[in-house]
């Protein structure tokens, strides 16, 4: 861990290259804005009403307040923690009641022209409130309460932002799965929950009986793995097949119209879930409600099924759960993503050149400053200049994991990961939807997207870390006395 | 937390490989659709870039003295690519006002737009230089103007003979693949025969859009305009033949017996082709083509007439080759001709009477002799051999097949062979069945262009150029080598002497049926004829030539149901020698005559 220490005292024990990486993107960032914004007939090139003047004004503010951040002293972090977690919760339901909807989202306060997105500043509260909690003397994740702990900590917000349909923001919570892995979550919980992110995405290109099979699957095994128990696992997918081929039959001889295979292996599930939660409160298997809980969820939130999908739910239903699940049904959604895909791909090797990209020129791309801001990189400096920018993201990511290692205490392990998480996060999302791999979720690139908000939430997100990480290598204490 | 001897945990090991697989992963992504991925490329382009075809100005036509006949003026067809269109809407009231059309038609344009999203369809044509600034203030993205030009004829005469110039329709282009949507081709008269010429070709552009206007084009292939083409019309003439023939229905064509060259070619009644340009074209078309008269019809090479007594000559000359007559043959004529049943009336004149009188008097007698002894030959063994030699020889004046001019869908005339006589006849026929060949009655039938041929022959004594419309074009040393040769009758040249001794006299001579043609210093020559027709009153035709030696013009009026020659060809005739002999027309009576004459169509209506 090659930093640098020393150097001034106000900012001594500031890791240097992180600072630094941090400061490239945002120039990055800033200099991709200006090319996307920049307006050749325009009269004053320097008035306020450009989005690059209004960037350039917003990285001050951001710069500012990392200053701050590394001013003040690092055990404030760990005292208000909770404090700052209440008001972002306060935050997030005085939005869902009081904001202003944008692009269907009622996730945003304005003040005067300036609008904000809380959810960007709770962010940090959250990554706080979670390494305090998981820093607590006593606490293991291996206890059922100390984890539903953290989950009411990451979920009350998730829900909040779901409620006001900016499901895509909330999701970066699910992120903090990489911390809960960090601090010693099983990983047989782990695993399901990535496949079930994974089907998640693919759900709509498979069929709701594949889906239910695949969801069986991954439990069953994860249990399995978990426990060890494989001879009762086996005798439970063999129970639960047999049992739905016999609701088929009976229903099959019942109803006229015969009966799904797909609606009896549904029942049967449902129905052996009563057996196994009872199974694991005989033997003691506290793992299997967490399995059991994550299944239910996963059946419930997912659209498992073209049955509750297709034949229950109303159209305008149905579209209204497609957007809440972030998959709005926008009509201009693959438009959108094949012309930033046409974007991007044309920019070849060393790209068009500067200020030359003609699809971010000609207003192909929607969003160029925002959320498909890494458009105007990928068309303009090419793949070299694509990669230099996810290399110095990736760079950054890795430093904030490392400070997190570095660290004494589990705060500022699990507050750095949750940084480096929710970096992570991101920048999968926003740059695999611009190059068409990841479903579009409106959220934007850390440090490049064009927005006053996230930049300086993201800023005083990553600076807390280096604050953190400073404090540690001065030798000071973070935070007082541990309890 | 760093464990004891150093090394990170496992856990912080495993998760640094996941984000190092999400950054290969999306690295490996991003080279893909950046660099194996070759369509991104092109979809780029085709984003921003359009591909234009380049309209050539199609050449421009001169008449032979260096007159403009056609000029192509500039225009603009308004295009839309729906795409690119504001979806919003624009001020389309304005924009019916600008293209002079109406909301529906310009609905239905937009909806032709929609059909085919990416590439630019036609919204309107026609728009003037003006109209097309006015559309540019409008503003509206997706909107272009593709230069055009159209044609504009200043002198507003040879509607036929210059042919029309239109869209292309969805046959043609399926058949010839230079043609696409939108072209412009001509369809009649010299602008269909020399379309090739005229029409140039095409240029592509590629244009960036977005880009001011022309700023970022590529040429991918130049337009090259069409080449300018010298006619051999006298536009002076022509117009002055075409106001003389105004109200009547017929045709004038005049031949400079030397070259071939067609001065006048007049198709009455005939039309403004300015009317068949523009906005206006469809209906002023549709108007034209449902006229009771026909203007759109070239009678000059496509109507079949009967040539009536001007075929005299043709059976003279025959008659002088194959010996069976001579200039001291002399025939009774009493009031006609009579064998048997048979009668073929005359009118009043001399008898008996020699060869020459018999054509300056067109005595219809005289002829049927000379016919008889024609076909009755004891050379042959039969009549109907005896007519088949007859046939080869008329044949070879340029009747009963086209002649090989310039002009598309020129018709090959009538003149009934052996076969068709057996036929009709069932094989029993004689000299006197077709008796009526001998007066150029009966099956017989020429285009007035055939018959102005028939004069230059006359006029060169037994050969001819085949007519043609083009005197050079633009860039080229010749025009096609068909017209540069002779083509000789099977009557020697030494015969036609005495028959232009007999076309001088009926025109200089008392007695002559040509007399109005008499232009002092001139010798013209010249023979009239009244053609017998089952539809109406007769028509009036004359042949002409003049002067009588080194003869500059040859021309061939025909006037339906103008009654005798003399009345309505002749005077027509006469002042377009006149006019294009002496450069003007000293015969105000004469015209005032002709312009004043009413003939009573009742065959076609009003």
């Amino acid at each position: 861990m090659g930093g640098n220490r020393g150097g001034t005292t106000m900012f001594a024990g500031v890791d240097r290259i992180a600072v630094m990486l941090y400061a490239a993107l945002t120039l990055v960032g800033l200099a991709a804005i200006l090319s996307a914004s920049w307006d050749e007939t325009a009269a004053n090139m320097f008035d306020m009403s450009h989005k690059y003047m209004k960037q350039a004004m917003w990285l001050g503010v951001a710069w500012f307040f990392g200053v701050v951040v590394l001013l003040l002293d690092g055990s404030i972090w760990h005292k208000f923690a909770y404090y700052a977690y209440a008001l972002g919760i306060l935050a997030l339901v005085a939005t869902l009641l009081l904001g202003r909807e944008v692009n269907g989202a009622k996730a945003w306060f304005e003040f005067g022209s300036v609008r904000v997105q809380p959810m960007e500043f709770v962010k940090i509260a959250i990554a706080l409130a979670t390494a305090r909690a998981m820093s607590e003397y006593s606490f293991s994740l291996s206890k059922a309460g100390d984890v539903f702990r953290i989950a009411v900590i990451i979920l009350l917000p998730l829900g909040i932002t779901i409620l006001q349909n900016d499901t895509g923001s909330g999701l970066v919570l699910g992120s903090f799965l990489f911390v809960l892995y960090r601090e010693g979550l099983n990983k047989w919980i782990c695993i399901p929950i990535l496949f079930i992110a994974l089907l998640f995405i693919v759900s709509f290109f498979i069929s709701p009986t594949v889906l239910l099979v695949a969801l069986i699957a991954i439990f069953v095994l994860s249990e399995a793995m978990m426990n060890r128990r494989w001879r009762i696992c086996v005798q439970y997918v063999a129970g639960l097949f047999l049992c739905s081929i016999v609701i088929k039959l009976v229903f099959d001889l019942v109803l006229p119209n015969g009966f799904e295979y797909y609606k009896s292996l549904l029942i049967a599930t449902l129905l052996s879930l009563v057996v196994v939660l009872w199974y694991a409160y005989r033997h003691n298997l506290r793992n299997i409600y967490l399995s059991t809980a994550i299944f239910f969820l996963s059946m419930t939130f997912m659209p498992t099924s073209d049955y509750i999908f297709n034949s229950v739910l109303k159209p305008h239903q149905k579209d209204r759960i497609e957007s809440f699940l972030g998959l709005t049904s926008d009509f201009n959604r693959d438009y959108n993503v094949n012309q930033s895909k046409i974007a991007i791909g044309s920019g070849g090797f060393f790209g068009k050149g500067y200020m030359q990209g003609t699809q971010i020129r000609y207003n192909f791309v929607p969003e160029k400053h925002t959320d498909f801001i890494f458009c105007t990189i990928g068309e303009e400096e090419g793949f070299v200049g694509a990669v230099i920018v996810l290399l110095l993201m990736g760079a950054l990511i890795l430093r904030i994991m490392g400070m997190g290692d570095r660290q004494q205490e589990p705060f500022g392990r699990v507050y750095c990961y949750c940084v480096a998480a929710i970096l992570l996060f991101h920048t999968l999302v926003n740059v695999g939807m611009t190059m068409g791999i990841v479903p579009v979720m409106g959220i934007p690139l850390p440090f490049i997207s064009y927005g006053g908000s996230s930049l300086v939430a993201f800023t005083i997100l990553v600076f807390v870390a280096f604050a953190l990480d400073a404090s540690t290598r001065k030798g000071l204490p973070v935070y007082g006395i541990r309890r | 937390m760093m464990t004891d001897n150093g090394q990170l945990p496992k856990r912080a090991l495993i998760l640094r490989t996941v984000v190092l697989i999400v950054f290969v992963c999306l690295i490996l992504r991003l080279g893909y659709i950046q660099l194996f991925d070759k369509r991104y490329d092109e979809m780029a382009r085709n984003n921003f870039l359009r591909c234009e075809v380049k309209y050539p100005p199609r050449g421009e036509v001169f008449d032979r003295n260096g007159e403009y006949l056609v000029q192509s003026r500039e225009c603009y067809d308004l295009m839309a690519v729906w795409r690119d269109m504001p979806k919003t809407g624009f001020d389309t009231a304005r924009m019916c006002r600008i293209t002079g059309s109406n909301i529906r038609k310009l609905r239905q344009a937009f909806a032709n737009a929609r059909m085919r999203p990416r590439v630019g369809v036609q919204i309107a044509t026609y728009l003037s230089a003006e109209e097309k600034l006015q559309i540019d203030e409008m503003y509206v993205a997706g909107l272009y103007t593709v230069p055009r030009t159209v044609r504009q004829y200043p002198r507003k005469i040879g509607g036929n003979l210059l042919g029309e110039v239109c869209e292309v329709s969805a046959n043609i282009i399926k058949r010839d693949d230079y043609y696409g949507v939108g072209d412009y081709i001509g369809i009649t008269g010299l602008e269909a025969a020399y379309e090739k010429v005229l029409r140039g070709e095409k240029g592509l552009i590629l244009r960036d859009i977005y880009a001011r206007y022309g700023e970022r084009d590529t040429v991918l292939q130049a337009a090259v305009p069409g080449q300018a083409i010298v006619c051999t019309i006298d536009a002076k003439l022509q117009q002055f033949a075409e106001e003389l023939m105004d109200g009547k229905i017929g045709a004038v064509v005049a031949i400079e017996p030397s070259t071939g060259e067609i001065l006048v070619m007049v198709s009455s009644p005939t039309f403004d082709p300015d009317k068949l340009v523009g906005r206006e074209r469809s209906n002023n078309y549709m108007r034209l083509l449902n006229h009771s008269r026909q203007p759109l019809f070239n009678r000059a090479v496509k109507s079949e007439y009967p040539p009536g007594s001007t075929f005299k000559l043709v059976n003279g000359l025959i008659g002088l080759q194959e010996g069976v007559l001579t200039t001291h043959n002399i025939y009774p004529c009493n009031h006609g001709y009579n064998y048997g049943k048979i009668h073929v009336g005359c009118h009043e004149h001399s008898s008996p009477l020699g060869l020459h009188y018999a054509i300056a008097t067109s005595c219809n007698a005289y002829f049927c002799y000379v016919f008889r002894n024609i076909l009755e030959n004891k050379k042959y063994r039969s009549v109907k051999d005896a007519y088949e030699v007859w046939y080869d020889y008329v044949r070879s004046f340029g009747f009963g097949d086209r002649l090989g001019s310039d002009f598309l869908g020129e018709k090959r005339g009538r003149v009934p062979t052996r076969e068709s006589y057996d036929k009709l006849y069932r094989r029993s026929w004689n000299a006197l069945t077709v008796l009526s060949l001998a007066i150029g009655q009966g099956e017989l039938g020429c285009t007035p262009l055939q018959m102005a041929n028939l004069a230059a022959i006359v006029a060169n004594r037994g050969y001819y150029y085949i007519p043609h419309i083009v005197r050079s074009i633009e860039g080229r040393d010749s025009i096609d080598a068909r017209f540069y040769e002779k083509h000789y009758t099977k009557v020697e040249p030494r015969h036609f002497e005495p028959i232009v001794e007999g076309m001088w006299r009926g025109v200089n001579t008392e007695g002559g049926t040509g007399r109005t043609a008499c232009l002092a210093g001139y010798d013209v020559c010249g023979k009239t004829g009244t053609a017998q027709n089952p539809r109406g009153a007769d028509h009036s035709t004359f042949i002409s030539f003049a002067p009588r030696n080194n003869p500059r013009i040859a021309i061939a009026v025909y006037v339906e149901h103008g009654g005798f020659g003399a009345s309505a060809a002749v005077p027509i005739a006469s002042l377009i020698e006149e006019m294009y002999l002496t450069g003007e027309v000293k015969r105000d009576w004469l015209v005032d005559y002709v312009k004043n004459k009413q003939i009573n169509y009742s065959r076609y209506g009003r």
